[in-house]
């Protein structure tokens, strides 16, 4: 069974979160698409080591973290490109 | 500051704004809540607000969406408190786990928060309170940003 509440929260907030990152055209350090990568490489062995909340029995990582960082890039996706660009 | 800092700020501000949602989201079972989780946030815009600059910053934290985030995290803990006071007679009651049996279940059911632990309204309350205390401390920061 699946809990649905760290989940659509986690990635409601990351959601908006990411939504708010814009790349700046004129910065000269640049965040291309493979650092996302690492990112979220990195957040899936963050959200295994941390483990899920006690009482959690639905999987062996924690979910939240996994939700909110999805959120974040989706966010960053959708909305966070309009103005400059990658 | 520093290319190296520059590289490598923005990645781990990623990293600790989730983390800082996963404090939120186990306020009620783990040591964590609102407060703290909203300020692991703010931490981590902050980190990047000194390291950036407000020009350069990747995370844009303009004045309508401090407004709105504001708005709405004191609206939702309005709105949870009247609830309870609406349905039961006693504000901020608990409606989600309804301990003195005095409210019809689709309520119940409709202010429980989906997880194990049978938490009721506490854990949107976490959540309202992160947005509200993300959004003081970052506008704080970005004020005094702004005054050099």
């Amino acid at each position: 069974m699946v809990y649905v509440g760290p989940i659509l929260f986690g990635f409601i907030l990351g959601f908006i979160l990411g939504s708010r990152i814009k790349s700046n055209a004129e910065s000269k350090v640049r965040f291309p698409i493979s650092t996302y990568l690492v990112v979220l490489l990195v957040a899936l062995f963050m959200a295994w080591q941390l483990g899920p909340f006690p009482y959690y029995v639905d999987s062996v990582i924690a979910s939240g973290f996994l939700a909110t960082i999805i959120g974040l890039l989706t966010g960053k996706t959708v909305w966070g490109i309009k103005n400059h660009g990658i | 500051m520093s290319t190296i800092l520059k590289i490598f700020v923005f990645p781990a501000a990623l990293l600790i704004m989730c983390l800082g949602v996963l404090i939120i989201l186990g306020g009620h079972i783990t040591p964590g809540g609102g407060f703290q989780g909203g300020a692991m946030i703010a931490g981590a815009f902050i980190f990047c607000a000194i390291v950036y600059g407000l020009k350069e910053n990747p995370f844009k934290f303009s004045h309508n969406f401090l407004a709105s985030m504001e708005s709405f995290g004191a609206l939702g803990f309005l709105i949870l408190g009247l609830s309870g006071l609406l349905f039961s007679g006693f504000f901020l009651y608990n409606l989600g786990v309804d301990l003195n049996q005095i409210i019809p279940s689709f309520i119940q059911n409709f202010f429980n928060y989906p997880d194990p632990t049978n938490a009721g309204i506490i854990p949107y309350l976490n959540i309202v309170v992160g947005i509200k205390v993300l959004v003081g401390l970052s506008a704080v920061v970005i004020t005094f940003l702004e005054f050099k």
